[in-house]
């Protein structure tokens, strides 16, 4: 079983099984999470689910698309770290990713 | 006249709730965020918050019965905890249960990353440029005449041609397409029968266009929108079948006319019904934007869509017994006092305005809001710019202390039938 381990904002930790090819949004909201707004869908255009991927696992992920890089541009509190949920699809590759949810404005 | 408790009336038929619903979503949210309707064995939902509960939980709520709602009678006795099977074996006794929207889980992620490259920022930027020409072209003819009709003479067309140039349909093909729609009953009517085979009339007629399309770019790629659409893949490199595509192209088609046609025209009454706010957003129509989101929650294009409770679950705390079927009321989530102050009045720049409803939420949350907004926001600005005054035609809908504006008869879509204005040249 693959899975990814995403900490909320108040700090807990949660395991969560994941389907390879499922974006990362997609598995933080089915896992019950509700911290993501995820308000668009998917289609790289409202920047609400916004999360922080641990520096082991930014490498091995699809690079970020100039979409991406610009709406990340306009969100509080972004970092190197800082990533869309909604444009990362999973792969085995990314079995024990760490993730978290980034601050809310 | 007896005056029925909110509660006993019938959402699916009773016309005065179409021509009122805000106050009839009202009274059902006085009640309870969560209400057994009575005249259809459904629950209403119209809770802001229980409105996103159910929208992200599409493990125990399927969208099997979205395009027809929660009015329709399921096929089958539900029988259990856990419908799935039930569900499963008698889908094709469901109408158009191909589409995308009717679609969950595995088989609607895939399809929706199809979907989903079309709507991002860079691609709709490169649309832009044809909707800004064609917008002023549009509003350029509707201004020389002095006057025209919203909806079906100004709006629908546009709307047409902007997701035509969208998905890449050559223009000797568009006037076919718009043709066929336009003869179509509208979704959700009350009054026609849309849930027959005839309703995927257009879709079909459109289908065998854009499997020739797909077919021809497969065979001969160009630099061209329809090749991109005809070569993407699924997330594991797989080829799409040739059906999958032909169906999601007639969605993309067919998803984006009624609606955005629809936020044009309220858009536009709201102009016209208050002129300072139309001169205000003249001088400054970097306001436009605020003001499409406030016309979205008060009065957007869909006031409702429609859900099966999959396995035993809850909403907002009230158990809700597997076979439920459930109207999730967007329009009363838009206006639930607990999440906006003052939920009624029209308030341009509230704080998060674009958390309101009126694109649905989760897995199924409208991919095509990026592109309704630009295309909203472009023609908009080419009308104010171009006028120093639009008004309502009192000719056609009467003095406004008697007021004639007529809305479909829908229990999805929130619309007005028609919508005469005037124009005075800039």
């Amino acid at each position: 079983m693959t899975e990814i381990l995403v900490t909320t904002r108040d700090g807990t930790e949660t395991a969560l099984a994941f389907t390879p090819s499922m974006s990362l949004m997609q598995t933080i909201c089915d896992g019950g999470i509700d911290e993501l707004a995820a308000i668009c869908g998917g289609v790289c255009s409202c920047a609400t689910c916004h999360v922080y991927i641990a520096d082991e696992f930014l490498e091995g992920l699809p690079a970020m698309s100039e979409d991406e890089d610009a709406l990340l541009d306009g969100v509080p509190y972004r970092t190197a770290n800082s990533r869309l949920s909604c444009q990362i699809r999973l792969t085995d590759e990314n079995n024990g990713m760490r993730v978290i949810i980034a601050e809310d404005e | 006249m007896t005056t029925l408790s909110p509660e006993k009336r019938d959402y699916f038929a009773d016309l005065a709730i179409c021509r009122e619903p805000y106050q009839y979503f009202s009274d059902m949210l006085k009640i309870g965020p969560v209400v057994q309707m009575e005249s259809t064995d459904a629950l209403m939902v119209t809770g802001y918050n229980e409105c996103i509960e159910v929208l992200r939980n599409h493990k125990d709520f399927s969208s099997y019965n979205s395009s027809v709602g929660a009015g329709y009678p399921l096929p089958f006795v539900p029988e259990g905890s856990d419908i799935s099977e039930q569900m499963e074996a008698n889908k094709d006794k469901m109408p158009h249960g191909e589409l995308l929207v009717n679609q969950d889980g595995m088989r609607h992620s895939e399809l929706r990353s199809l979907m989903n490259p079309l709507f991002t920022p860079s691609r709709l930027k490169a649309n832009e440029a044809f909707i800004k020409e064609y917008a002023a072209e549009v509003v350029k003819d509707a201004v020389s005449k002095g006057s025209g009709e919203m909806v079906n003479e100004i709006a629908t067309p546009f709307v047409t041609m902007v997701v035509a140039d969208l998905l890449g349909v050559p223009v000797e093909d568009r006037a076919k397409f718009r043709a066929v729609i336009d003869s179509a009953p509208r979704p959700g009517s009350m009054t026609e029968d849309s849930n027959t085979e005839e309703f995927t009339g257009p879709l079909e007629y459109m289908a065998r266009f854009f499997a020739e399309y797909i077919i021809d770019r497969r065979n001969s790629p160009r630099d061209d929108v329809l090749t991109k659409l005809a070569t993407i893949t699924y997330p594991d490199g797989k080829l799409p079948e040739l059906k999958d595509l032909v169906t999601l192209a007639g969605t993309i088609f067919g998803a984006g006319q009624d609606t955005s046609a629809k936020l044009l025209s309220t858009s536009m009454r709201y102009l016209v019904e208050n002129q300072e706010l139309q001169g205000q957003l003249r001088a400054n129509p970097d306001l436009i934007p605020a003001f499409i989101e406030e016309v979205l929650r008060l009065e957007g294009p869909t006031k409702a869509t429609f859900r099966l409770a999959r396995r035993d679950s809850t909403i907002g705390g009230v158990e809700v017994p597997a076979g439920k079927r459930i109207v999730v009321a967007l329009a009363a989530g838009n206006r639930d006092p607990e999440r906006w102050e003052n939920p009624h009045e029209f308030q341009m720049g509230r704080r998060r305005a674009q958390e309101h409803l009126s694109f649905s939420r989760g897995a199924h949350a409208c991919a095509g809001a990026p592109l309704a907004r630009a295309e909203i926001r472009m023609i908009l600005e080419e009308f104010l710019a171009q006028t120093s005054a639009i008004e309502l035609s009192e000719y056609h809908h009467g003095p406004a202390e008697d007021r004639n504006i007529e809305y479909d008869a829908s229990f999805f879509i929130r619309g007005l039938s028609s919508l005469h204005v005037n124009f005075t040249p800039a």
